[in-house]
């Protein structure tokens, strides 16, 4: 499938709400959306008032597309985000009907599963709203089971959007408040024991990510992994995060990625 | 002028006819096709391509770019293609109808000229830019815009190598801007750009370390766009050669105080990437002032600073 154009608009807040801890929930209504592809990402102008020059901060953050609904002249696209820093801070103030700066959709999406192929989908953190959109096309033709981890039950993010989907869930908390007390890995090294012809899709905190890699190498399964870096453009052009290789040089992860077979990724040089 | 006559917005920049001085920034435009999802490139004056080398290079390791107040440091070490990659496989891409300036640099002045002789037999290529902010190996790492004399050397022996139209970027970590402009023009340029990126350093205090693989970075953004319009007047005031305007611009009145300060045309840079339709928004911008103003010539603001007679010093 080919990944639709990206625009660059000026998007309309319709909802911007807390959903506890420091998990929030963007709806905008973007006109001129042609859809997008599972892990895509937008670039996201911090701040409300996106027709004035803004200079601080300067640069746009980039956030998944959770999932998005024709609306209007275009689709209201979702964003679950964490406030985790100035730049988020900055958009958890933006009121509805205010306007933010859009550029997207970006990047490549996940390849689906092949049909009758079973599809794990292993996320951590910000990482979870990369696979929902994943896991629900990949549900039509595949088995899916979702395995989310975190910190604590309030970082978790959209739980009760992937409990509706029906698709297999566990969750995975470091102190127990939900699901099994652990990693999320474990969770995965328990479900490729029992089933071993699985294909696995990790995002999340890097650690995460490059034990997901492990753990799936040492069970002979395909693994790809959804990269983050610190990125000033989003479409190829700034060269600001460039992620190294194993076969040497390195690829940039909003244009060859943010995917990447797990074998491809050199872990040790990632920032 | 009638209310209906669209003010004229042509330039000659250095031998190079443009319909509009909004240029895009070497570096922060990729090789054009990047943008045109977004922008139609023949709304822009034109583009000066990512700077190249003769042979292809990789960049630096993570982290290459950090948040800066009102900006952004980058240490990306000159990643491109090649000159060849360039000429066989991007430009092809490039609509007719747009200019193309072609960035150049290498960490020898051999290099330079041979990279300047190739993309001088490209009919594509509407002028060279040098990119003189590089490390000149020889010179322990110095750049080149930073020592007179090398950077004579280095414009001489581009100016041999190329036959076309040739601009010279300088780097702005100098103390005297004018003396560079003065070289360029003693050595046959036909222009000069200025300023390319301000150096700069970040650093994590938690982990005592510098932000940047790179350590240094080049510092980018509004954050330098008082030192680069400074810049500019004086060394508009030191030459008759025409001059690029670069360093933070991101709306039209940003590009017009550096038409003001004597630049012929402006580049856009790290703007691209907040927001890639911005240098045909300046354009835009750009002719709602001169209609407001009742100017009629684009070039009639050029170096049109008026500074009161008591603070002239």
């Amino acid at each position: 499938m080919v990944d639709p154009a990206p625009i660059r608009t000026d998007a309309v807040v319709v909802e911007n709400r807390s959903e506890g801890g420091t998990n929030r929930r963007l709806r905008l209504q973007v006109d001129g959306w042609c859809g997008f592809g599972p892990g895509q990402f937008v670039m996201l102008s911090p701040g409300s008032r996106a027709d004035v020059a803004r200079s601080d901060p300067l640069l746009p953050r980039p956030m998944a597309v959770y999932r998005a609904a024709p609306a209007g002249a275009g689709a209201v696209v979702e964003i679950l985000y964490k406030v985790s820093g100035r730049g988020t801070g900055l958009l958890a103030d933006v009121l509805p009907g205010q306007r933010v700066a859009l550029v997207g959709p970006l990047g490549r999406s996940f390849d689906l599963p092949e049909s009758g192929e079973r599809a794990i989908l292993v996320a951590g953190g910000t990482g979870i709203a990369s696979v929902y959109e994943l896991a629900a096309r990949a549900r039509v033709n595949t088995e899916v089971s979702v395995l989310l981890g975190a910190r604590s039950s309030d970082d978790l993010m959209g739980v009760e959007d992937f409990e509706s989907l029906g698709v297999d869930l566990r969750l995975a908390t470091e102190d127990g408040s939900a699901g099994e007390r652990g990693l999320v890995t474990a969770l995965l090294e328990a479900e490729l024991a029992e089933d071993g012809t699985a294909r696995v899709y990790a995002c999340g905190p890097t650690p995460m990510m490059r034990r997901c890699a492990e753990i799936s190498a040492e069970r002979g399964r395909p693994c790809v992994v959804s990269l983050e870096n610190n990125m000033a453009c989003g479409f190829g052009v700034c060269l600001g995060c460039a992620a190294p290789l194993s076969t040497g040089g390195y690829a940039l992860v909003c244009r060859d990625g943010p995917m990447f077979a797990a074998e491809h990724v050199a872990w040790e040089g990632l920032p | 002028m009638s209310a209906s006559q669209a003010p004229d917005t042509r330039v000659d920049l250095a031998g190079i006819p443009l319909r509009n001085p909004v240029l895009t920034a070497s570096g922060t435009f990729g090789y054009g096709s990047e943008f045109a999802p977004f922008l139609d490139l023949r709304r822009i004056g034109g583009f000066v391509a990512k700077s190249l080398t003769l042979k292809p290079r990789f960049g630096n390791p993570p982290p290459r770019i950090s948040e800066a107040p009102s900006g952004m440091l980058n240490a990306i070490s000159l990643e491109n293609v090649g000159v060849d990659a360039f000429i066989d496989e991007k430009l092809p891409m490039i609509p007719d109808g747009v200019t193309v300036i072609a960035s150049l640099f290498e960490t020898e002045i051999a290099g330079y000229a041979a990279v300047a002789e190739r993309l001088s037999e490209s009919p594509r290529i509407a002028g060279l830019e040098v990119n003189a902010s590089c490390p000149h190996v020889k010179s322990g790492g110095i750049e080149f815009g930073q020592n007179p004399k090398v950077l004579a050397e280095l414009v001489r022996s581009v100016r041999r190598a190329a036959s076309g139209p040739l601009l010279v970027k300088l780097s702005p970590n100098v103390t005297d801007i004018g003396e560079m402009a003065r070289v360029c023009e003693a050595e046959g340029a036909d222009g000069i750009s200025l300023i390319n990126a301000v150096q700069g350093l970040e650093v994590d205090p938690e982990t005592r370390r510098p932000v940047l693989s790179n350590v240094l970075g080049g510092l980018s953004g509004p954050a330098i766009r008082p030192i680069a319009l400074r810049m500019v007047w004086q060394a508009s005031r030191a030459v008759t050669l025409p001059i690029c305007g670069i360093g933070g611009i991101v709306t039209a009145a940003d590009a017009i105080k550096f038409l003001l300060c004597g630049a012929t045309a402006v580049q856009v840079g790290t703007a691209n990437y907040l927001n890639p339709a911005v240098a045909g928004e300046i354009v835009d911008g750009i002719e709602d002032y001169l209609k407001r103003h009742g100017i009629e010539r684009i070039s009639d603001l050029v170096g049109a600073l008026e500074i009161p007679p008591d603070r002239r010093s």
